[in-house]
């Protein structure tokens, strides 16, 4: 796509370059400084003397394992939940059409505009009467209403775009409706609904006001986990970037593991027409 | 993105779309209960999920109509007192103003800036296939973290920005800390942040392309801009559209960044709506007073992306058909 | 969808859903809200010890540490050293108790959020909880807390060798009032027992004042002057005097409030019964302007951006030359390896602003406190004890991190005079300043939102947005407004 004028080509990547730069110093200096003692935290900037004793912190009480897993469980959970629920009915407001389906589509969307400020005091009640409070599945709940509108509305776009005809071909034919939808319809939106999900993931993995006020020691996550570290005496910047750093791991993980099908799928769809 | 529904042999079953014969799909017969009712059941579960959120949002809406407050025991009904006071307050157009101006410089950076970044990450080369996997970690940092490493970073003291930029002779730029820089600093963090989410939602539509318009387009000659506007642009319109959507969504309410950098100050430079309302309902302890600033923004939220939508399917309806 | 019709049907059936679940909804709230709406002028709000809680009654006769034992309590905690010295030794108390402690601890940053949240739930979680002093004039007259006298004077609930007398008069009146806004602390009920307190003093840098060959500045003026002259003491970012500027109560209360207090100007006044600031009288706009003048002259640049944080951190980092904080930056900055200026610090009385008047200064106090709606009062009541206790209380000064300490017994041990030896300054100041040294604010409900707006006030003069003048009197007028929604119950 595009010119090969070799002029535009060195503007392009430079100011690719200079992105990349913006976006990657700050994660590089974060990764630094979860090396650096705090003693020279504040007087060294590249050079320095390297200590993994921040990490060793961390590890040393097994809490911050704790934390990690209920973020992952709570994280994965709420996601796949968000997918098993929101795919179908992405594929309904597309495929089908019947009274009140726009109206539908926009409640979906609407939940996601309640600030958390919003609904978090009558929520925080409302869990500790129904014995939700600090348990994982309250939280799994209540981010459904950060993840399901957006793979809900993104998985419906891909959707739309898929052509009935194949798929009303195919049932002629004989094959039964869940054949042509793993054939057919899934390679399709793959790109989308991997990307809705790492997107998704990741704003479930950082929620901060929702983990911290609907969850007690029980379910303690990553994000309110890091601010420990910011402690009364003094702040352990080197500790919270160790933490911070740790946290971002799983992220990182499966945004490094879905790169493929965003590539696989995109070497299904695009060759066409 | 309209041209998938066109066979190809990559595709399994593909081929089936026009070797049938019981093509005949126009004329379809009267749709029995069931079939009706499918589609709403297909969505039950998940508006199940979800639905619930209307209980606190109602018990909030009642809660605004009434002097509660954390500060005392009983409260009473005060109907919309709260309501007006809050519309007759000068600070509340402020930050209605710090608000909107918030949501607009990051959203609009972050889509320009995404746009761009995905554009040119869309091509071949190693440096852009390297760049793809790795420019998506901003979004893992979570907001409030990634305000507490900027400010390190740019801390007057200690920072190793500002000691950079004193090094080439910019001596007193404040940051966070100047009515001046403040919505600026607030800003570049947000789209530090969130440049990726538009970066990967873009890119998943640029991926999804189909090759031969462009391949065509290239043999014409048309230049690279003309390409873009005409043919990229539509086509990925409506996941743009998604794009702003959410990110107008989400920056309007943004909370953290502000309150980790500068908690609304100084002054009340930075008192937006979420922060006016956590001011009222944390630290002054009025929850009847703060919940009329929360579901104004509500309101807002709601209208904005009522038209956002239309946009959408308006451009929904151009990108299938052309 | 497209046409205008379509479009007004849809919107027509959007709001009778709505309309028709908001019926339904307000009607589910109006029962479940229904408990505290019915207006009951209660006149309790704890002015009647044990009359609105059964528990406090007097239990059978000795007091055991073994009596509640198999009860599980829930005690929240603010992240701080105080709770992590708590937290070390829950082992101990549930041995001697036999009582399970299932306790939480939050970033101090969101502490508080999360505490109303959970007070005002009234469920009885927590059974105890972390506060302060200022909190207390907000959750006393709410009714969150459960008055303690009718447990410290009880002598089978209470262990003989609690010696109550031996906790320092001045921090114990910290957590007495009686709730009548305008009252200052120390008469009424006690509402939490003290865990440690902290007094706002001068930290510096030896080195720094040597450079210039300066003494510890003795008044206002002269900090001012001395901090100028060492800004870039030690280099690139370094300045003269470190004090907190963010847009929070918790800017006003350490080194500002001291200077205030010390000035002769006072926040409030009752007149005719009333509350009346008095934020626009001329000591006020006098100690204000020279406050501002110390920030504009000596103070960190990104000020309005600086917690406790940043200010104790640029002490230990080396940047600041002196820091008009708590003086317990002094112990924390200044334990060995705990900074790079570790060692280089010492401490002495805040400055005097006025000729003539005594040097103290405005104090803050952590506390625990029992939940009003806790089920398990006595339990809890045991672990306020024991941790606020003689063993408690010298251990965790003298093995952990627990300082100041609230007992004049721990003061006087030798194990601990010869730790607090080590940082030059610090007791001879504890001296100087402890005879003064309490809560200058006037005690009233809406104190964080009077103290929030006068944060935002200190920094509209500070980065010059506003005149010291005009903006302390526009202040005021605000606060009285504030002040003039309290409710009596």
């Amino acid at each position: 796509m595009g010119n090969t004028n070799p002029i535009a080509k060195i503007l392009k990547n430079s100011a690719l370059l200079l992105y990349a730069l913006f976006a990657l110093f700050p994660l590089f200096w974060m990764l630094l400084i979860s090396f650096k003692h705090d003693r020279e935290m504040f007087n060294t900037i590249f050079v320095f003397n390297p200590t993994l004793e921040n990490y060793r912190v961390l590890f040393s009480t097994g809490e911050y394992i704790g934390y990690f897993m209920n973020n992952v469980f709570v994280s994965v959970g709420a996601v796949l939940l968000s997918l098993a629920v929101g795919v179908p009915a992405a594929y309904a407001l597309a495929r089908f059409d019947f009274r009140g389906k726009e109206d539908l589509a926009f409640t979906f969307l609407s939940f996601r505009f309640a600030p958390e400020m919003l609904v978090i005091l009558p929520l925080f009640l409302i869990y500790q009467k129904i014995g939700l409070y600090d348990t994982a599945f309250g939280l799994i709940w209540v981010f459904q209403l950060i993840s399901l509108p957006f793979i809900i509305w993104i998985l419906r776009g891909y959707f739309e775009d898929i052509s009935p005809e194949i798929e009303h071909a195919a049932r002629v034919d004989g094959y039964s409706w869940w054949r042509v939808f793993l054939k057919i319809n899934m390679p399709l939106i793959k790109p989308g609904m991997v990307a809705a999900a790492l997107l998704s993931f990741i704003f479930v993995w950082n929620n901060f006001t929702f983990t911290l006020l609907l969850a007690g020691q029980g379910v303690v996550t990553t994000t309110v986990a890091s601010l420990k570290y910011i402690s009364s005496d003094t702040v352990h910047y080197g500790q919270m970037a160790a933490a911070v750093t740790i946290a971002a791991l799983p992220e990182v993980l499966l945004a490094l593991l879905i790169q493929k099908h965003l590539v696989r799928g995109l070497s299904m769809g695009a060759v066409k027409g | 993105m309209s041209s998938i529904g066109r066979p190809d042999p990559s595709v399994p079953f593909a081929d089936l779309a026009n070797a049938s014969p019981n093509r005949n799909m126009d004329k379809i017969p009267p749709i029995p209960f069931m079939r009706k009712a499918r589609p709403y059941l297909i969505l039950a579960p998940a508006l199940l999920l979800t639905i619930g959120i209307l209980i606190p949002f109602f018990i909030s809406i009642y809660y605004s109509l009434t002097n509660y407050s954390f500060k005392y025991k009983d409260y009473s009904f005060v109907g919309l007192e709260n309501w007006t006071k809050m519309l007759t307050d000068p600070s509340f157009w402020h930050s209605v103003w710090v608000t909107l101006q918030y949501a607009f410089f990051s959203t609009g950076t972050e889509m320009l800036l995404g746009i761009g970044v995905a554009l040119m990450l869309n091509q071949d080369t190693r440096l852009a296939k390297a760049l793809r996997i790795v420019l998506i970690f901003p979004l893992m940092i979570a907001p409030v973290i990634a305000t507490l490493i900027w400010q390190l970073m740019t801390n007057n003291s200690v920072g190793v920005i500002a000691h950079a930029l004193r090094s080439i002779g910019i001596n007193n730029f404040l940051w966070g800390a100047a009515p001046k820089t403040a919505m600026f600093s607030v800003v570049l963090i947000d789209v530090w942040v969130n440049t990726p989410f538009v970066i990967v939602l873009v890119l998943a539509g640029l991926r999804s392309l189909p090759k031969a318009p462009f391949e065509s387009a290239m043999v014409d000659g048309g230049s690279a801009w003309f390409t873009f506007k005409t043919l990229t642009l539509p086509m990925i319109k409506p996941l743009l559209l998604i794009a702003l959507l959410f990110r107008v969504m989400i920056s309007l309410q943004e909370f953290s960044i502000i309150f980790a950098l500068t908690r609304g100050g100084p002054g009340d430079t930075l008192m937006s709506l979420p922060l006016t309302a956590y001011n009222e309902a944390f630290t002054y302890k009025e929850l009847g007073a703060a919940l009329p600033y929360m579901l104004i923004l509500w309101v807002f939220i709601y209208i904005l992306s009522y038209y956002l939508i239309r946009y959408w399917s308006r451009a929904q309806k151009n990108a299938s058909g052309s | 969808m497209g046409d205008s019709n379509m479009k007004k049907s849809h919107a027509m059936k959007s709001i009778i859903l709505l309309v028709v679940t908001a019926l339904l909804v307000f009607l589910a709230a109006c029962s479940s809200g229904g408990k505290s709406s019915s207006p009951s002028p209660s006149a309790s709000g704890g002015a009647s010890p044990g009359a609105s809680s059964p528990q406090a009654a007097a239990d059978d006769g000795a007091f055991d540490w073994k009596k509640h034992s198999g009860e599980q309590i829930d005690v929240m905690l603010n992240q701080h050293p105080y709770a992590e010295a708590i937290v070390d030794r829950l082992p101990q108390f549930e041995e001697l108790t036999g009582i399970k402690v299932n306790y939480s601890i939050t970033p101090e940053e969101n502490y508080f959020d999360k505490l109303t949240t959970a007070l005002n739930a009234r469920n009885g979680n927590p059974d105890v909880f972390m506060t302060g002093s200022y909190q207390l004039w907000e959750y006393a007259p709410a009714d969150y807390i459960q008055e303690l006298d009718s447990f410290v004077n009880d002598p089978s609930k209470t262990d003989s060798g609690y010696d109550i007398n031996d906790i320092f008069k001045g921090i114990l009146d910290g957590d007495r009032w009686d709730l009548v806004p305008g009252h200052a602390v120390g008469t009424g009920n006690l509402w939490a027992l003290p865990l440690g307190f902290e007094s706002n003093v001068l930290i510096y840098n030896k080195r720094a004042l040597e450079s210039i060959g300066a003494e510890p500045p003795k008044t206002f003026d002269e900090l001012i002057e001395i901090g100028e002259k060492l800004n870039g003491w030690n280099g690139e970012g370094s300045y003269g005097v470190a004090v907190r500027g963010t847009r929070s109560w918790a800017t006003i209360h350490p080194g500002y409030m001291t200077a205030f207090s010390m000035s002769g100007a006072k926040d409030f006044e009752i007149q005719d019964g009333k509350l009346v600031s008095k934020l626009d009288s001329p000591e006020a706009i006098e100690i204000t302007k020279k406050f501002a003048e110390l920030v504009k002259r000596a103070g960190p640049k990104d000020w309005t951006n600086y917690t406790w944080y940043q200010a104790s951190s640029d002490l230990g980092a080396g940047k600041a030359a002196i820091a008009f904080d708590a003086d317990i930056f002094a112990i924390f900055q200044g334990s060995e390896g705990a900074s790079q200026e570790a060692g280089n610090l010492g401490t002495a009385p805040p400055p005097i602003v006025k000729e003539g008047q005594p040097v103290g200064a405005n104090e803050w106090i952590w506390s625990i406190a029992m939940n009003q709606s806790s089920k398990k009062k006595d339990a809890a009541w045991l672990f306020m004890q024991y941790f606020t206790g003689k063993e408690h209380t010298l251990w965790g000064a003298t093995q952990a991190k627990v300082f100041n300490p609230i007992r004049q017994s721990v003061w006087d041990n030798p194990d601990f005079v010869e730790r607090i030896s080590k940082f030059p300054g610090y007791y001879e100041t504890f001296q100087a300043v402890i005879d003064n040294t309490s809560i200058k604010f006037t005690p009233q409900p809406e104190f964080f939102n009077t103290t929030t707006e006068w944060a935002a006030a200190l920094q509209d003069i500070v980065t010059g947005r506003a005149d010291a003048e005009s903006r302390m009197k526009q202040l005021a007028k605000d606060i009285n407004e504030r002040v003039s929604r309290i409710r009596v119950q």
